[in-house]
């Protein structure tokens, strides 16, 4: 069986930013359920701290196709 | 290369090179796929706006409420909450402009005749993001010359030892990563999200032409995911130009905001 | 990766440029992409800037005149309203007092027309009153003047046959009379009183 490290470093690159954005998300849905009228303001922010987030798996599947040795 | 992969009998699994499709020449300057692509939703996106702006009314027809719909959502929702407004309006053009272009390209990469969205070679993002770049940086330096431009990156009531950290850290938030991760984000996604379709239609098709027996039944799922996930790449693609406006406002802003 | 490596190798064998555009890693831009990305977008941005936003931004402004305008001319129906209400509200009121000055106006009439009906009667009365006091007065007077007339000359008769004597002497006879009718006066006054009291007790 062949593959790349690479790859695989950045499936364990992609757990961080999983938990992550799972938090985010979690806080945002507890935080409308808690006060709907918010929601808006809410959205926003978690939209940033997800993409905030997100950006280290993109960090990652940028740097996996660097190292990849092809 | 996809067409080695019928030829063969061993899988090949999508990578890098599948994006790089030129049609005329093969160098530095290559006209490839992406380049046709970009011009022609850039000409159709103007031609179009042209059209639906040529006769507004002050009480809206079909296709206007929905122009306004997606007008509204960039100016009021991102340009005016975000920015301020007081200071947004200069920047409404560049943020729709933003907007549609990342949007309709993005879209591209699930309309059939294309399928092979523009933002996953990295050129076309990073010229976004470098208009981007110039439009924070210059206000930036015009709204307190370049002295108070530098000043500002470091907030102030810092312990003096900790200054010149924090303006380095600050200088090299503003100059590169901001940059690059706005490029990054949206390539990453496309290129990501691509590579994800590229698989399950390349696998469903590996299956169904050189499975044995029982194996081309597994073809089945492989598409019903392609389908699936062309369908989440239209919540990516919507996301993706959302959130660049986003970004791209929420850096602007920050030249407005007297505190820093 | 077998094959790609196969490809890279193959092309490198060439030498070409295209292998390494191929074999490039994904985030190194491609100049003549990067270029065509901003053209593209400096001209979108352009054509935006020129011609979509400022359409847009004119039509949400007329929009937002239009509203402001019906507002507006909903505030000035509004008010005209209730102009209207008010001035109908004080004509109302108006009436209402005309109404109640006239009601006043009568009755005070009424009762100054009752007044002077009721002096009027009251000053006939007494007039009618003093009229008949004083024909009564008058008949009295002239009864007395009558009788003081009769009474002397009766007296005077009576006692010449009674006395025998002529009273020829006027003079005398005269003083005589007189003397004799206050000594009647003086007598009879208080008859005379309680007769002419109880005249107009009865009248009443």
């Amino acid at each position: 069986m062949t593959g790349d490290l690479a790859i695989l470093g950045y499936g364990l690159s992609a757990i961080g930013p999983g938990v992550g954005i799972g938090l985010i998300f979690a806080a945002y849905v507890s935080g409308v359920a808690r006060q709907p009228e918010t929601r808006n303001v809410l959205q926003t922010i978690a939209i940033l701290g997800f993409v905030l987030c997100e950006q280290l798996a993109i960090f990652g599947i940028a740097l996996a196709f660097v190292f990849s040795g092809n | 290369m996809t067409t080695e992969v019928s030829a063969a009998e061993e899988f090949v699994p999508p990578s890098a090179p599948d994006f790089w499709q030129p049609l005329v020449g093969d160098g530095a300057f290559a006209l490839t796929r992406t380049m046709v692509v970009m011009v022609l939703v850039s000409i159709g996106l103007a031609v179009a706006m042209m059209a639906m702006t040529r006769r507004l009314s002050v009480v809206p027809g079909r296709g206007q409420f929905r122009l306004e719909g997606v007008y509204g959502l960039v100016r009021n929702s991102i340009g005016r909450d975000i920015i301020g407004s007081a200071h947004f309006k200069p920047y409404i053009p560049l943020l729709f402009t933003l907007f549609t272009l990342i949007l309709v390209n993005n879209l591209m990469g699930i309309i059939p005749p294309v399928q092979f969205p523009t933002m996953s070679r990295i050129g076309f993002p990073l010229a976004l993001a470098l208009g981007v770049y110039l439009v924070y940086l210059v206000a930036g330096v015009r709204r307190r010359g370049l002295g108070g431009f530098l000043k500002n990156l470091v907030p102030s009531g810092l312990p003096l030892f900790v200054v010149p950290v924090v303006f380095l850290l600050e200088l090299v938030t503003f100059l590169i990563t901001r940059p690059v991760t706005l490029t990054l984000r949206l390539f990453g996604n496309m290129f990501a999200g691509h590579i994800l379709l590229l698989l399950f239609a390349l696998g469903g098709e590996y299956f169904l032409l050189h499975g044995e027996g029982l194996l081309r039944v597994i073809s089945i799922p492989a598409f019903a995911m392609f389908m699936l996930f062309t369908a989440f790449e239209i919540l990516i693609a919507f996301l993706q130009a959302y959130v660049f406006i986003l970004l791209a406002s929420i850096y602007i802003a920050e030249v407005y905001a007297d505190d820093h | 990766m077998g094959t790609i490596d196969n490809a890279a190798g193959v092309l490198a064998a060439e030498g070409g440029e295209g292998g390494f555009w191929q074999d490039a890693y994904p985030v190194i831009p491609h100049p003549g992409e990067l270029i065509v990305g901003i053209i593209s977008f400096a001209v979108l941005y352009f054509v935006y800037k020129r011609f979509v936003v400022p359409r847009l931004e004119a039509m949400l402004a007329e929009r937002q005149r239009t509203i402001e305008g019906g507002i507006e001319r909903a505030e000035a129906m509004q008010a005209e309203a209730k102009a209207a209400l008010e001035q109908y509200r004080a004509q109302l009121a108006e009436a209402r007092n005309e109404a109640a000055q006239i009601r006043d106006a009568a009755r005070a009439e009424g009762q100054q027309i009752i007044e002077e009906l009721r002096a009027q009667a009251q000053e006939e009365s007494a007039r009618i009153v003093a009229r008949g006091e004083e024909q009564i007065a008058a008949a009295r007077q002239q009864v007395v003047n009558e009788l003081r007339g009769q009474i002397g000359t009766l007296a005077v008769d009576l006692a010449g046959r009674v006395v025998g004597e002529s009273l020829a002497d006027d003079a005398r006879r005269q003083g005589t009379v007189d003397r004799f009718l206050d000594q009647l006066d003086g007598m009879s006054a208080t008859d005379g009183r309680g007769g002419a009291v109880t005249v107009p007790g009865g009248n009443r």
